[in-house]
């Protein structure tokens, strides 16, 4: 079964339409890279996922279940999915560890112990052991995208949404986020990702999708997509990239 | 009588009308906090309604000269309830307060990025819970000196209450000042009381700045 699956999903902003029709199904282990030129609506399609946005037209589908925004509990589907974003977001009042246990004990009503041991757990695995008690003010860009991953983590989510994690970052803080994204994947979370790093699709991506205007208009593996693109504004698009 | 006469005489009478000046303010900044606060919230509330409501009052608070606010709550409320002077006083000055610290507290609170609340609700938080333990310790910390200019102007403003007949520190001040016909000593010497206490409270407030914002070592974006 799909973790999500998307019909016919349209959303406006006033009277411009920015997603025009996405039909999309994200299974379970899959890692699907978004790629597309500025403005082409990868963002709000991931924030639509989540129902950051709602969906103007369409249906979307979590682990089988027809959201209605209106009627479902979006807390509670939110609690299953995770999300980092550009610009980090770390609470900046609350020290790392904090920042990392605060979803778990206040949502899921974990113990301050279970939920301090999960985040130290974490904060190891994104190479971060001895920050627990830093405020994010204190770290440098990518250490903060590490804690935010671990942050998202400690709900324990069944999908990861990542919108251009690395666009904010130093050149050579890039590789420490984006290695933290492939041990993920290698673990076998199901993630979507919108990146401008191709180095990083080509290697991890099970599948590309490549958005234009609103529409996805190229879909396929990394050998495909990067190797052999069928739509000119696809090879375009790459020319300018790669 | 010389200024030294004035101090020896009113020393303690102005210190114990210095506990009611005090008193007045405490009293009245606790409730405009909370006037504050629910104002604020209407304000930003997505309901049209709450926002007329929200409007309506800081803008009356705001554009009505205080001592009329006073002299309307004690002389118009209390022909239907009895307020005693002291209590007539301290709502009047937190409702003219209020409408201020509504003001700073809803901008606080929508300068608060939103991509917080996001990464809140993202968390699978729900609106009240990222409100409470993402959106308004921020907005509050970042309100502190804006909240301490205004708790200092209401300390000031306190001795209006003084035409409402509570024995305040202003009050004090025009009693002696009529009996000993030293108004130039007298004024300068509450005048001073006046001046020590918001000195005082001036570093209070900065005092709980710092304490509240371990975290600002640098510029936090
Ligand atoms: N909240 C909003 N209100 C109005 N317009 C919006 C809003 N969010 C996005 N848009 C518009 O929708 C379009 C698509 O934006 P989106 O952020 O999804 O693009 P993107 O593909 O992520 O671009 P980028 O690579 O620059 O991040 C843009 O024209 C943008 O201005
Ligand atoms: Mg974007």
């Amino acid at each position: 079964m799909s973790v999500i699956d998307i019909k016919g999903l349209h959303k406006s902003f006033g009277d411009l339409e920015v997603l025009k029709g996405i039909d999309l199904a994200i299974e379970t282990g899959e890692v699907v890279v978004i790629i597309g030129p500025s403005g082409s609506g990868k963002s709000t399609l991931l924030r639509c996922l989540n129902f950051l946005e709602y969906p103007t037209e369409g249906e979307i589908r979590v682990n089988g279940e027809l959201i209605d925004p209106k009627k479902t509990d979006l807390d509670k589907v939110r609690q299953h999915m995770g999300m980092v974003f550009q610009h980090f977001q770390l609470f900046p009042h609350k020290n790392v560890l904090h920042n990392i246990t605060i979803a778990p004990m206040n949502v899921k009503n974990a113990t301050r112990k279970a939920a301090n041991m999960v985040a130290r757990d974490l904060l190891q695995k994104v190479g971060l052991p001895d920050k627990e008690k830093a405020w994010p003010s204190q770290l440098s860009g990518g250490q903060k995208q590490r804690v935010a991953i671990a942050r998202a983590l400690a709900m324990d989510p069944d999908i990861m949404l990542f919108d251009e994690v690395t666009s904010a970052l130093d050149p050579e803080l890039v590789n420490e986020v984006l290695q933290v994204m492939q041990d993920l994947a290698a673990g076998g979370m199901t993630m979507v990702v919108v990146t401008h790093e191709m180095g990083f699709a080509r290697e991890v991506a099970s599948r590309v999708i490549m958005m234009d205007d609103g529409r996805i208009i190229e879909e396929g593996t990394p050998e495909q997509l990067f190797g052999d693109p069928q739509e000119e504004r696809t090879r375009m698009f790459l020319s300018q990239v790669l | 009588m010389t200024l030294l006469n004035v101090v020896q005489d009113y020393f303690w009478g102005f210190l114990i009308a210095t506990g009611m000046t005090l008193r007045l303010t405490a009293v009245s900044l606790v409730l405009a906090v909370v006037i504050g606060l629910l104002f604020a919230f209407l304000k930003i509330s997505k309901y049209r309604v709450a926002n007329i409501i929200a409007d309506a009052y800081i803008g009356i608070t705001r554009g009505m000269p205080l001592i009329v606010q006073l002299m309307f709550l004690y002389f118009g409320i209390s022909s239907i309830v009895t307020l005693t002077a002291f209590w007539a006083g301290s709502f009047a000055l937190a409702l003219h307060a209020g409408g201020y610290v509504a003001e700073i507290l809803r901008g606080a609170i929508q300068n608060v990025d939103r991509g917080q609340t996001e990464a809140a609700r993202s968390l699978g938080m729900s609106h009240g819970m990222s409100m409470r333990l993402i959106v308004l310790p921020q907005a509050v910390r970042r309100a502190i000196p804006p909240l301490g200019n205004q708790f200092i102007i209401g300390l000031k403003d306190s001795s209006l209450v003084a035409f409402l007949g509570v024995p305040e520190l202003f009050s004090k001040a025009m009693t002696a000042a009529a009996a000993n016909y030293s108004p130039f000593n007298t004024y300068l010497v509450a005048g001073t009381y006046y001046l020590v206490l918001v000195i005082i409270f001036t570093w209070l407030v900065h005092k709980l700045e710092t304490r509240l914002t371990p975290y600002r070592q640098e510029a936090t974006r």
